[in-house]
């Protein structure tokens, strides 16, 4: 139905496309995958009309297209549902499914109408939500649904899912693959854009795999394995993803000391321990709280009760959860967002990373910016960059992510706090980021880290606190948990065996 | 009750905003003999419309999350172009001049990107020094047209009322059944969201500051003909006076949330309270500080992300 | 820095263009006093003297330090139109008559009235996330609206004699206001290249969420720059109140805005995290340059108010394109 012909795609003077030649037949799910830069979002961009093609073309059902903005893709009946949320806060579910393409009536907004569509929508989805709810009040999950019963809706016959599971559920990824049965079954073609091999297998039948903008294979997903796709992806083969743990249980001294927190009021108190050495995961679901603690701690989001102390070789200290004084006593937050809550995109290198060393000084002190410093822990981390000045923005997102650990781990921090840490990044830069983590503990730090990729707590935590409903319902060997344990925890919140739970 | 703070996501709206031209009302009422006189009444009315007519245009802006600091300068223009320009040419050239306005401020934010506060600024700046070469004196004829269309009584009742109710139904329609008026909110919201919904976002904020600009022209006749005479500083203080109205109002400076209700009910309050204060005898030098409390209070109490401009 | 640039990889092309895309980076400021000289020099040549040229730069003193407090704001993202109603409330307090103190106890009060006028903008900014545009109007709407108002009772007396020495004085021929302009320039250039203050205003510049988030004290910094630059206003005033004479309420009521061109075309701007104090400087010279020149050529307040919108549009867009390539 469409085929790429030799598209290439220029951003300056680097390919991020060049010469992507394969073909896509209806009925089918098609899985787009790859490295993060591998093109493939760049890809589905040129098909969704948001940039256009330097060289070669798209053709649909033979037919050259060349779609200049969204619109123009959407009149070819091509659908997309992006990565990030689009909705409108202030605009209620039905507004938010017809923006754009409203239906009217004698000159006005058919408001009716537009109900109706959009209860029927959602029903395709399982949902049952009041279409006039604001967007702004739905949760994550929610809206992340409502974005795809926006992009189905839709009568086309070319759909795009742009990494579409991250907000949502194992029930709700369950409804998704229904969703996508039955587009394959109507005769459409979706495009599946992921990272997470699970879902290409569950889900698709085809995967294509990009790399630095070159196309390396199209293949069934029948004579597939993990391992095959990841080093097709890679182009080698990974020996040692995660750094290996210290032997022996994690014995060192208390770094921070988290009592009775509590996050809202009424809501559950948590207590748990850091210790130095040792990297500590809060796993568990999307949105069930592990956010909203590691935050708390950050004193980026208030807490309404609890205490937290720091503690220094005998001393305890409490803390006072604002950031300027989380920072002061040597705790550093490196959010998800990096580009909105992490870097200075139009500072250079240098001037990022030397910010971090200015943590305990007053502002009337006069700056000193140590270079060797900041060359040294450059060359350790292994940030790829033209010079110490070259400017942030234009780092890949794995030498982004450096950069802003980097800053703590030159301010002289010992307890990192970390957010999705390898979000958005190559696996090359995750096995580094991993290793430095993993050093940073091994001299003494301590590290507490949250992410959506169960695999990584597994592979990297030496302890994982299994997150539920706000509360901490486990606490388990991170040598020891296995996904299937930390998963039943995470949904049901006790390690019920098997045959109960499918009872 | 539950229904305007669940609605208030999208018209911004709180009691406080609605309730205080009517405690205002009340108080007035209360402590002035003349204040409910029919002819009192009529008067604030025709001292308002200009103010509403302006303020209107500034909510449209404001909801799709910009500001127009030219809107005083432009109103001056008008007047200048009203005095200056032969009658059967005035309105229609005041109107191109509206648009060229707001044009120039649209492009100027979307296409170049500027911050609307220093686009506006800019514009501001310019027009005023044109006005002023237009017409450095005040005085002037105005069409006898416009002055009939301004102080006439017809069924008895002010010129003025028409005008505010007509702008009133007309601001209203715009915003909530037209298509115009949903992606106005869904832009103020969040531009490049709607631009993917296959809203142009770039475009569309170029009406907005299109159509504030001609009501701006609108406010600049009707005011020029109800004082019958041409002044290019006319609008000096309306620039500020309308993000004062609509801010008391509850539209949200960071866009995306306004109400043509909140607007009537901004400008009344600070009619009521102009007008009040010339009834009780207090210095008219002391209403442009009362403003500046007011504004103070206002946004003092909506709640932004952003720290700065 | 020069072991980057020095190192290897770098060729003399690449640094050729390096050189080239710095110049086109300049702050607009510096080309458009070389071309407003040029245009002096043909239709002008008697504003290029010495001597008129020394008192263009004293006539741009107030200016001058207005827009150093209007660029530490915009740094930071904020903007400070209240340096106009800070003038007017200086005005008041110093020839108003109203408090009965002497000269140097009036200025000092006139300091403390800066200050606070700084902390409220502040308040307003940080605290209460208010517009920093619509703060600083209001805040100006109410200090002329109750200065006016009081002057209505009483008309304004002299300015205090020491203010007035200062802007007649000359050291040779060099005024003394273009020194102590110079005084305060200098400091504070050096202050914010080297302290931990300057490279904080450069990251609430270049992203405030991110300075928020690691813990710079972002309400302390910005702040301390609302306090500067309402401290700047009020040395700005007593230099515009010593040149005048006498007290006025139409003092100053212009800065706001020409001290906003002046950064403008000085090369600071919204969300890059760069700007410096030598371009403003520039920018404010050149722009009372352009005035006289203005004046001298019979054209007025109008030709006045045009040039200054235009200076400020066309200025802000240019730099917003140079920086989307």
């Amino acid at each position: 139905m469409i085929s790429f012909h030799n598209v290439t795609k220029r951003f300056g003077s680097n390919f991020a496309l060049s010469d992507v030649s394969f073909d896509c037949k209806a009925g089918s799910v098609h899985a787009l995958t790859g490295e993060n830069g591998a093109g493939k979002s760049t890809l589905m961009n040129l098909l969704a009309g948001v940039f256009s093609a330097d060289g070669g073309e798209i053709r649909l059902r033979g037919a050259p297209i060349a779609p200049e903005r969204p619109a123009d893709s959407q009149r070819l009946g091509i659908s997309t549902i992006f990565q990030e949320l689009t909705l409108l806060g202030n605009l209620t579910i039905a507004e938010n499914l017809f923006l754009g393409r409203e239906p009217m009536r004698r000159g006005m907004v058919d408001r009716a109408e537009m109900r109706t569509c959009a209860r029927a929508a959602l029903a395709r989805l399982g949902s049952t939500l009041d279409v006039d709810t604001f967007c702004g009040d739905l949760s994550v999950a929610d809206q992340q649904l409502v974005e795809i019963a926006k992009g189905v809706s839709t009568d086309a016959d070319i759909f795009i899912f742009d990494e579409p599971t991250a907000a949502l559920n194992a029930p709700e990824v369950e409804k998704l693959g229904e969703l996508l049965a039955s587009l394959k079954a109507a005769g459409k073609l979706v495009f599946y854009v992921s990272h997470r091999l699970e879902e290409i297998f569950r889900f698709c039948d085809q995967v294509t795999v990009l790399k630095d903008g070159a196309h390396v294979e199209t293949r069934p997903t029948a004579g597939l394995d993990r391992d095959q796709l990841v080093s097709l992806m890679v182009g080698r083969v990974l020996s040692q993803f995660y750094p290996e743990r210290p032997s022996g249980p994690p014995g060192g001294p208390v770094a921070l000391e988290v009592d009775r927190l509590q996050i809202e009021a009424g809501g559950p108190q948590v207590s748990f321990s850091l210790r130095q050495g040792e990297i500590l995961g809060l796993a568990g679901l999307e949105g069930q709280g592990q956010r909203s603690i590691i935050r708390a701690l950050g004193g980026l989001q208030p807490a309404v009760a609890g205490a937290v102390s720091k503690h220094e070789g005998s001393q305890a200290r409490k803390l006072d959860l604002s950031v300027v004084q989380t920072v002061l006593a040597g705790i550093g937050f490196v959010p998800e967002d990096r580009k909105i809550e992490g870097l200075y995109l139009p500072l250079s290198i240098t001037e990022n990373i030397g910010i971090g060393m200015l943590r305990r000084s007053s502002i009337w002190q006069m700056a000193r910016t140590r270079r060797d410093v900041i060359a040294s822990l450059m060359a350790r981390m292994e940030i790829r960059s033209t010079s110490a000045r070259q400017l942030v923005g234009q780092l890949s997102g794995g030498n982004q992510q450096k950069v802003m650990i980097g800053r703590w781990l030159a301010s002289g921090i010992d307890v990192l706090l970390l957010e999705e840490p390898t979000r958005g990044v190559d696996v090359g830069a995750k096995a580094e980021i991993y290793a430095l983590l993993r050093d940073f503990a091994d001299n003494g730090g301590a590290v507490l880290m949250i992410s959506s990729e169960l695999l990584e707590v597994l592979g990297l935590c030496d302890r994982i606190l299994v997150v539920r409903q706000n509360q901490i319902v486990a606490e388990l060997e991170g040598s020891a948990a296995s996904e299937d344990e930390v998963m039943r925890l995470a949904l049901t919140g006790r390690a019920a065996n098997l045959a109960e739970s499918h009872a | 009750m539950l229904d305007l703070k669940r609605r208030s996501r999208r018209t911004g709206l709180t009691p406080i905003a609605l309730a205080l031209p009517l405690a205002l009302f009340i108080l007035l009422c209360l402590s002035s003999s003349t204040f409910t006189s029919l002819e009192n009444l009529a008067n604030v009315n025709s001292q308002i419309a200009a103010l509403l007519i302006a303020s209107l245009g500034q909510a449209i802006v404001a909801i799709s999350g910009g500001i127009d600091l030219s809107v005083g300068a432009v109103m001056g223009l008008t007047s200048a172009i009203l005095v200056t320009v032969d009658p059967s040419l005035a309105v229609p050239l005041a109107y191109a001049m509206g648009i060229a306005v707001g044009l120039v401020n649209g492009l100027g934010v979307t296409f170049f990107n500027v911050h609307p506060l220093v686009m506006s600024l800019a514009s501001m700046t310019f027009v005023q020094g044109l006005a002023l070469l237009v017409n450095p004196v005040p005085g002037g004829v105005v069409p006898g047209y416009l002055r009939t269309l301004a102080v006439s009584e017809p069924l008895g009742l002010p010129a003025a009322l028409f005008w505010s109710v007509g702008v009133i139904l007309l601001a209203w329609y715009l915003l909530n059944r037209t298509r115009f008026g949903l992606r106005t909110y869904a832009v103020g919201a969040n531009p490049a969201s709607a631009q993917r919904n296959g809203v142009s976002a770039a475009r569309h904020k170029v009406a907005c500051y299109v159509l504030c600009s001609l009501a701006a022209v609108t406010a600049g006749i009707f005011l020029t003909a109800r004082v019958g005479a041409g002044d290019a500083t006319m609008g000096a203080a309306y620039s500020l006076d309308t993000v004062t109205a609509m801010a008391l109002g509850g539209v949200q400076l960071a866009g995306g949330a306004g109400s043509v209700l909140g607007v009537v009910a901004g400008v009344l309050t600070l009619g009521l309270i102009s007008n009040g204060m010339n009834l009780l005898g207090i210095s008219p030098f002391l209403r442009a500080a009362v403003t500046g409390v007011l504004l103070l209070a206002a946004i003092g109490l909506q709640r932004r992300e952003a720290i700065g401009a | 820095m020069t072991d980057f640039a020095t190192s290897p990889s770098t060729t003399t092309g690449q640094r050729l263009r390096a050189a080239g895309s710095a110049v086109a980076s300049l702050p607009f400021a510096y080309a458009a006093t070389l071309i407003l000289l040029i245009a002096a020099y043909f239709m002008r040549p008697a504003l290029l003297s010495p001597m008129l040229l020394l008192l263009i730069a004293r006539q741009a003193a107030p200016l001058g330090l207005a827009a150093i407090g209007q660029s530490l704001c915009m740094r930071v993202l904020s903007i400070d139109l209240s340096i106009g109603g800070v003038i007017v409330g200086v005005s008041y307090i110093l020839t108003g008559g109203l408090l009965p103190f002497s000269d140097p106890v009036l200025m000092l009060i006139a300091i403390a009235f800066g200050v606070a006028v700084g902390l409220l903008n502040a308040f307003f900014i940080t605290r209460l996330r208010a517009s920093s545009v619509i703060v600083t109007l209001a805040v100006t709407l109410i200090i002329t609206g109750v200065a006016v108002a009081f002057s209505q009772l009483r008309s304004p007396g002299d300015a205090p004699e020491m203010l007035r020495q200062v802007s007649r004085l000359k050291i040779g021929i060099v005024p003394v206001a273009l020194l102590i302009w110079l005084a305060v320039l200098i400091p504070i250039a050096v202050f914010l290249r080297m302290s931990v203050f300057g490279r904080y205003i450069d990251a609430i510049g270049a992203n405030p969420r991110a300075a928020w988030v690691s813990g710079i004290p972002y309400v302390r910094v910005v702040t301390v720059v609302h306090v500067m630059s309402s401290l700047f206003a009020v040395f700005s005033g007593f230099l515009l109140i010593g040149f005048v004479g006498v007290g006025s309420m139409d003092l100053g009521r212009d800065l706001a805005l020409n001290s906003l061109a002046a950064v403008i075309l000085g090369g600071v701007t919204f969300g890059s995290g760069k700007g410096g104090v030598l371009g403003p400087t520039v920018a404010a010279l050149m722009l009372t340059f352009s005035f006289n020149l203005l004046t001298s050529l019979g054209l007025g307040e109008p030709a006045k108010l045009m040039l200054q919108g235009l200076i400020i549009g066309v200025a802000a867009a240019a730099y917003s394109i140079q920086r989307k390539t």
